[in-house]
């Protein structure tokens, strides 16, 4: 595994110096001198403009400006922002990103569980009157024109009932006094986030090896308890009960969002879900199952969703990969200033650097994503570990 | 004489199709003693699995047993529920499916899916203790220990069978059914694994009932056998008196059209025809279309079919009894 793993990070490795040596030529490509378009920002004094294209070789040939541009790239230079120039293009991604992936990690998890966990209720199901109702649903909603969805959704909660905010991730007025940025207050409930799933992980697998199945179900019941008594403390406690009311606002201003484009994104996985275990469940080890007496829920959750789960994890990460560009058209339509919107401004703004930077940001993304897909298949298939190793 | 283990009255089973009910099953009945091992042959879609899948009661959804009883160990299992049901399956009947590549969840390792059946029957056993019958269980069919921890796909079709034998005695069930076990595989690991079936039953004492279309291994693997034609019992009896003296037509051919390797060299005979189709209601013999020399009362179709005792213990359908 770990020849593989080293294998495809060379293979990787290469796959990303084109993809930027690529990039770089198309955004040259843009008419007009595109990487000295530093000149429009008025606010440069000259003696800083020289120094960017000294230091940058913004006057050289192509040629000697890729070379240079790949050389500090991989050194971590990745030049500054045009429009907002003292700022480099990470400061302005670190800023971002929390937002995106918070909020895109959820809608994901969020429509990922429930569409497989419908899907494999419909596959059961199949031929009952609520199947039917639910698969068109699904149909409706895996079809249905998405900005048009999002904007009648945000016009029915946001202004209609008046439930929900409309756009924006936060409400200034909330933070004028606030103590800290609000990328505090986001890192802080990302890093909640994936320690609650970790604990849970833990718990699963440290119930995994117990034999009696009521016990092993009784011991997962008890983990998520914990898990719920825990965060109650934790967000009543100490320095995160100052951050709560501003997480509770940026949670608040989530809820829209989420629930949108989880009914957009939950059809697809709960149709795929339905198709591949339908096909499973012609199975002869499903005879099997039931001919052992094994209860019709194990069966179904264990026997035949856990063989149906390898398309739906390719769905899946195929998904993640496409967070960064994917969240462009969510982002501008619930005007959440995530990565989305960067990405779409430097580029309309021709603020190349913080383009590039985004561009490399996302393929580095969809690389590690792919090699991630990779190594989870050989683990949810063990036809696959061999062939990997072989 | 030891007692009666599972025992089987006029079954009826039948699948409900857009185009009409296929009869599969016909007035079955048939008993199984304890450690006797009963044979089931028969030609394809003659309703053989179709009994199997009735006794577990797991035929598909739209199959429904019309009436008759079947009595495992003093139990009525028809007109169970599911939850009955699942108590019996596996603990009281055990099955070893045809086509064991299959048998197999690719994803889950062999020693796991045995030891499912066994927690869901018995929770209070320890890790340890299933192991432990795990590997009493592989050794007793000829397997190394180290396929508890084995995927499906890593093991030959041969060792997935001697699995799927290992699997089917994991609840120490009363009665086994092996539904043409043999079918996928080839000649020689057939015989291998027949006589691993017959090593284990006479260990275990176990019955079982033993289904094919091969005529030779029911031979060499059972007590007592019937003959099924389109879903009814056309002869039963022990089966060295069947094989003996054949007394249904039917019978008669299909041992005539199966080589024998000592003897005088005989013209294999064929059998024109395909069975008849169970949708319609058979009147009179079901045979007599293929019957090759139906005596007058046969092709008058004057009979109603019914097993009548030619000699102690061995029955045979009386239409086709006469005929050649």
């Amino acid at each position: 595994m770990g020849e593989y793993i080293i294998k495809r990070t060379l293979q990787m490795t290469v796959v990303f110096f084109l993809f930027l040596v690529f990039s770089y030529l198309l955004f040259n490509a843009i008419p007009g001198n595109a990487f000295s378009n530093l000149l429009l920002n008025p606010d440069l004094p000259p003696d800083a403009y020289n120094r960017v294209l000294e230091l940058y070789g913004l006057d050289k040939p192509l040629f000697e400006r890729l070379q240079l541009y790949i050389v500090n790239f991989f050194k971590g230079d990745f030049g500054y922002s045009y429009k907002s120039f003292p700022k480099t293009p990470i400061e302005l991604i670190s800023e971002r990103l929390p937002r995106t992936l918070m909020l895109f990690a959820i809608v994901n998890i969020v429509s990922f569980y429930t569409g497989f966990f419908i899907g494999k209720i419909l596959a059961w199901r199949r031929g009952s009157q609520s199947e039917t109702w639910i698969t068109l649903t699904s149909v409706f909603s895996y079809t249905v024109f998405y900005p048009w969805f999002a904007l009648m959704m945000l016009w029915v909660f946001g202004y209609k009932l008046g439930w929900l905010p409309i756009g924006k991730f936060l409400y200034p007025e909330k933070w004028y006094d606030a103590p800290f940025d609000s990328d505090i207050v986001f890192s802080s409930m990302i890093k909640f986030t994936i320690v609650v799933s970790l604990i849970q992980f833990a718990a699963y697998l440290a119930t995994r090896g117990i034999e009696s199945l009521s016990s092993r179900r009784n011991l997962r019941f008890a983990s998520l308890i914990a898990i719920f008594i825990g965060s109650y403390f934790y967000w009543n406690n100490g320095a995160a009960l100052i951050k709560k009311p501003y997480a509770a606002d940026i949670a608040y201003h989530m809820i829209l969002p989420v629930m949108v484009v989880t009914i957009v994104a939950f059809a697809g996985t709960a149709l795929l879900t339905r198709t591949t275990m339908m096909e499973v469940l012609k199975e002869d080890y499903i005879l099997t199952a039931r001919a052992k007496g094994i209860s019709q829920k194990r069966i179904r959750d264990r026997h035949a969703a856990r063989t149906a789960l390898l398309p739906v994890v390719t769905s899946f990460i195929f998904t993640i990969v496409t967070i960064i560009d994917g969240s462009v058209l969510t982002e501008q339509i619930f005007s959440w200033p995530g990565m989305g919107q960067l990405l779409l401004q430097s580029v309309l703004e021709e603020d190349i650097p913080v383009a590039m930077a985004c561009f490399s940001f996302v393929g580095v993304f969809a690389l590690v994503a792919h090699l991630l897909a990779d190594i989870s298949y050989s683990y949810l298939d063990p036809r696959i570990r061999i062939k990997s190793q072989g | 004489m030891s007692k009666e283990v599972l025992s089987v009255k006029n079954l009826n089973m039948h699948y409900e199709t857009l185009s009409g009910d296929v009869h599969a099953v016909k007035d079955v009945s048939f008993s199984v003693k304890e450690g006797e091992s009963f044979g089931l042959v028969g030609e394809s879609g003659c309703g053989k699995t179709s009994v199997a899948m009735s006794l577990l009661q797991l035929q598909a959804d739209n199959a429904k047993i019309s009436s008759g009883s079947i009595v495992l160990d003093g139990v009525e299992l028809v007109g169970m529920n599911e939850s009955e049901l699942r108590k019996v399956r596996w603990d009281g009947i055990s099955i070893v499916f045809q086509g064991a590549m299959n048998a197999w969840n690719p994803v889950v390792k062999v020693g796991e899916q045995i030891r499912e059946a066994i927690r869901e029957h018995y929770p209070e056993k320890s890790k340890a203790e299933n192991t432990e019958k795990i590997e009493s269980l592989f050794k007793m069919v000829g397997l190394d220990a180290a396929v508890i921890d084995r995927f499906p796909h890593e093991l030959s079709g041969g060792m997935k069978q001697r699995a799927v034998i290992a699997l089917a005695l994991s609840c120490d069930p009363k009665v086994v059914i092996a539904d043409e076990p043999t079918t996928a595989l080839d000649v020689v690991i057939q015989d291998q694994i027949l006589n691993e079936i017959k090593k284990v039953q006479e260990l275990l004492g176990l019955s079982l009932i033993y289904i094919s279309h091969d005529i030779a291994v029911i031979a060499e693997m059972t007590d007592q056998m019937a003959v099924m034609y389109a879903g009814s019992i056309v002869e039963i009896g022990p089966t060295d008196k069947v094989f003996s003296t054949p007394k249904h037509a039917y019978t008669r051919l299909l041992l005539e059209s199966t080589p024998s390797v000592v003897g005088e060299k005989k013209k294999l005979r064929s059998l024109d025809g395909e069975p008849p189709s169970l949708i319609n209601e058979i009147t009179g013999c079901s045979f007599s279309p293929r019957c090759p020399d139906p005596s007058d009362d046969c092709k008058n179709q004057n009979k109603e079919m019914k097993l009548v005792e030619i000699e102690p213990g061995h029955f045979a359908d009386n239409c086709c009894v006469d005929c050649g």
